[in-house]
């Protein structure tokens, strides 16, 4: 009987239908690889199992051969289930003793006293039979990545005894240099060698065969087929996972190729490595990329958001480092990917957002803002992308996800940029502003600007893009034409292994 | 410390609360024109007690007061009294308002007003300068010293609150060593002393410098791109960084102004009294905070010059009131007005932000499930 069943799991969100009737078993002392294309239903697989997506009527989860309900986390946690996500949720600034007390609370003795001592011995215990021996009372902060994502696992596990029968691990390794992942592995087998179930979801090939025993694939919602690795190889692999290749034609694109705006030579940063490429004008082009092969930190380093090597030129002037006004001036506008904390100014109003990227253009003879010249264009604005709700005095915290990125966007539009650079545009927003959205990027780039995204999503990546390049572990792998161009092509290039020769620096 | 939880988002009946989620389209039929709010609602809105609670309190304790000393209070002798004992504070509390709009503290203020003060007695004393001379000098080491706070936040990247208090402590020290820990009484010319105590129209003049710096300070930060840039910067720093605002920039410059101004104050303080001595300064910094704060939540739900002023003055004829009404002179009574006013602003402003978090969390993105902070948390989107 295996440990943990899941019979006909489908979760339907309003327009999809994330997950479709997926079986899954997992076994006890078994490490078990879930594999699967963006959008796949992996997360939700996933969220589901952490009690935080309710599945559909008719799923069935059984854990010993006993049927559980996973009405919230803590119903998930009661029947088994440890997680381990990606950000660890770990403090830095706490020692690796109060970081495992986290969620689980001291022991005490008298007078609510921390018994320091036992604290300690068990946090050692712990770590010591996953294999890690350093000393418990360092900041978390000191410690090497694996080791903390020991300390994450330990977290999660503690007092296996009293009931921990799944552990899995969302991506471990997305944010672990090269050389850590083995000290990772070790960590898991010692997890799989007391009899628990592992499930391991990765994007890394060469990873899940080295650590799993068996490997499912999840397309589309559903489930491909669960294998036993050693029936696998990496092309049958990634065959499953794409699934058949069905090519998409390429919309009617204006075609590219003006004259080159943006140079970008010898780019280096956390992940990115000696990275060199052009962008024309009148051109879309795409980066796309697993997370952690460096498309999250490509446009911010274009953009100068903070230190870099390399150069980065617009119409053959270069351009600053860390400093956003000069490449402001240079003509590039950067939309960041997080909205939240680097978009826009959340308590201040929908105009004083869209007007901040310059509102020096707005000011008469005392250096005051003419209200009703900002109030015109604003409204303007706000009309042209269909901004609701229109008013613009509203802080814009009060618009919803797709409104705010209009608000965003149309801020650097305002400025007529050179350089348009656009980071997970359409991440967290409905679909008719992201219909928008894509419009406004063909728009800006046929009025004469250079284009280029970076998205996690193939799709978006081959409905808008001319050109598109893949990253890998830090490096461009792979260029597409508008002719090549096919999500499955896109998907597949991203997957195969961990590229050679770039590998990404701790 | 934490500018933001004073801040709040527009009511609700202004606000289409539904607006925010994909199918927010569906849900407001009404709003799919322009946004226009009745004018009537719009009035009512803005006279409501959360916008202009002070307003409400100021008219309270003149009428308490006036009912229960008839004879004392409504008089132009008392509203003089109050408004030029005023001036000095609401100086510091603009000063204070400045870096506080771009969320820099500058606990400083006291101290600097106290230096000033004490650079232009001691300098009377002393030397043969003229007053004025000594007065633009005293403004100028203020200036000088908000520059410094300004370069130990920026450039040594100390936190503010760490900052401000160091340089608030090291200005202390200047200030005992020049009071030689007595009292010090200058002997300015009439001339100076009567830019202190003089009446125009009847208005103690030293009102109307307050209300130049208030016009000026009101204009800059409501109507100029400095303002929006202090404002931005101390909304969301990084974004109004990679919008291109120059926040270092910004938060020093925020600084230099809040010394000038301290500076200013302190010379005022000379114009009308002469008196220095160490104790003079720290005094000064809870009311300026307390009345910045409580300022913060009239009006635009930020720290704005108007509600500052009002918020201060509605506080002190409070506490005359009180002194008046007590045959004891009520000392205590101005420390419990500003504490107990301090903590009611503060708790009325962060309650919409509750209300804001509750409306964003239902708000969220299927994907955008917060981390819980026990051991099962959310899955961080990888699929």
């Amino acid at each position: 009987m295996p440990l943990l069943e899941i019979r006909e799991m489908s979760k339907t969100f309003p327009g999809t239908r994330a997950l479709d009737h997926v079986d899954l078993d997992i076994a006890a002392g078994e490490v078990h690889a879930l594999v699967g294309q963006n959008g796949s239903g992996k997360s939700t697989l996933i969220k589901v199992l952490a009690g935080f997506h309710e599945p559909d009527p008719g799923t069935l989860v059984r854990v010993d051969g006993e049927e559980v309900e996973l009405a919230d986390p803590a119903a998930s946690r009661a029947a088994g289930f440890r997680f381990v996500h990606q950000d660890l949720a770990l403090v830095d600034d706490l020692s690796v003793v109060e970081n495992l007390a986290l969620g689980r609370g001291f022991q005490t003795g008298a007078m609510g006293r921390i018994r320091w001592r036992d604290e300690r011995r068990a946090a050692q215990e712990m770590l010591d039979s996953l294999g890690f021996d350093f000393d418990v009372r360092k900041p978390l902060g000191t410690l090497a990545a694996a080791e903390r994502t020991g300390v994450a696992i330990a977290r999660a596990m503690w007092n296996w005894e009293d009931g921990a029968r799944i552990l899995v691990l969302d991506e471990p390794t997305a944010t672990l240099p090269m050389a850590e992942v083995e000290t990772l592995f070790r960590t898991v087998r010692r997890v799989r060698e007391r009899g628990l179930g592992v499930i391991y979801v990765s994007h890394r090939l060469d990873e899940v065969f080295s650590i799993g025993d068996r490997i499912s694939i999840l397309r589309d919602g559903r489930k491909v087929g669960t294998y036993k690795t050693a029936d696998l190889d990496e092309d049958k692999l990634i065959a499953l996972m794409v699934g058949e290749a069905v090519t998409r034609v390429a919309g009617a694109k204006a075609a590219p190729g003006g004259a080159t705006v943006l140079a970008v030579e010898g780019l280096c940063g956390t992940v990115l490595c000696d990275l060199s490429f052009e962008a024309k004008a009148g051109q879309v082009l795409g980066f796309a990329g697993l997370t952690g092969s460096g498309r999250e930190e490509l446009l911010p380093l274009i953009f100068g958001a903070g230190e870099r090597l390399g150069t980065v030129a617009v119409d053959g002037r270069k351009v600053k480092a860390a400093r956003p006004e000069s490449a402001i001036a240079a003509g590039i506008a950067l939309i960041p990917s997080d909205r939240l904390h680097q978009g826009g100014v959340f308590d201040m109003s929908v105009t004083q957002n869209l007007t901040l990227t310059d509102p020096g253009r707005l000011t008469g003879p005392a250096k005051e803002i003419r209200r009703g010249r900002e109030r015109s264009e604003v409204r303007d604005w706000i009309g042209r992308l269909d901004v609701r709700p229109s008013n613009p005095d509203l802080p814009l915290a009060a618009l919803s996800g797709g409104n705010q990125q209009k608000i965003v966007i149309a801020k650097w539009l305002r400025m007529s940029p050179r350089v348009l650079l656009l980071d997970e545009p359409t991440q967290g927003v409905d679909v008719g502003a992201k219909a928008m959205i894509h419009a406004l990027v063909r728009e800006a780039a046929a009025a004469g600007a250079a284009v280029v995204v970076a998205s996690g999503d193939d799709e978006e990546i081959c409905d808008i893009c001319d050109q598109v390049y893949v990253l890998r572990d830090g490096a461009i792998v792979g260029e597409l034409t508008q002719e090549q161009m096919s999500i499955d092509e896109v998907g597949r290039m991203q997957l195969v292994g961990r590229g050679n020769g770039h590998a990404p620096v701790a | 410390m934490e500018i933001k939880s004073r801040r709040k988002v527009e009511d609700a009946s202004a606000a289409p609360a539904g607006a925010a989620s994909g199918n927010a389209n569906a849900t407001l039929p009404a709003s799919s024109g322009r946004h226009e709010v009745p004018l009537a609602r719009r009035i009512l809105a803005g006279l409501g007690p959360r916008r202009i609670s002070a307003v409400y309190l100021f008219i309270l304790f003149v009428v308490v007061f006036s009912l229960i000393n008839p004879n004392t209070f409504l008089t132009s002798a008392t509203f003089r009294l109050v408004f030029s004992e005023g001036v000095v504070t609401c100086l510091l509390a603009l000063a204070f308002l400045i870096p506080l709009a771009a969320n820099a503290y500058d606990l400083s203020i006291g101290n600097l007003m106290a230096l000033s003060l004490g650079l232009c007695v001691w300098l009377n004393l002393h030397t043969g300068l003229p007053a004025s001379v000594a007065a633009i000098l005293a403004i100028l080491a203020c200036t000088a010293t908000g520059a410094f706070s300004g370069f130990v936040i920026v450039k040594l990247r100390v936190n503010s609150f760490i900052a401000t208090l160091g340089t608030s402590q090291i200005l202390l020290a200047l200030v005992l060593l020049l009071s030689g820990n007595s009292q010090l009484i200058a002997e300015f010319p009439d001339s100076y002393k009567k830019l202190g105590i003089d009446q125009v129209a009847g208005i103690p003049i030293v009102v109307f410098y307050l209300l130049g710096v208030s016009i000026l300070l009101w204009f800059v930060l409501e109507h100029t791109p400095i303002g929006r840039y202090l404002f931005a910067t101390g909304g969301n720093e990084q974004a109004a960084r990679l919008t291109g605002v120059r926040t270092d920039r910004v938060v020093w410059g925020s600084l230099i102004a809040s010394g000038a101004i301290c500076g200013l104050a302190g010379v005022v303080y000379s114009m009308r009294t002469g008196i220095f001595s160490a104790t003079t300064g720290p005094g000064y910094l809870f009311p300026a905070v307390a009345a910045v704060f409580l300022g913060a939540s009239q009006f635009q739900q930020r720290p704005n010059v108007w509600g500052t002023l009002i918020a201060y003055f509605a506080l002190a004829f409070g506490i005359q009131g009180l002194a008046l009404s007590s045959t004891s002179g009520a000392v205590w009574s101005q420390p419990l007005f500003e504490g107990v006013a301090l903590i009611v602003a503060v708790s009325l402003a962060s309650r919409p932000i509750v209300a804001r978090l509750r409306e964003a969390r239902a708000d969220k993105d299927l994907d955008a499930i917060e981390a819980d902070p026990g051991p099962a948390k959310a899955p961080a989107g990888s699929g």
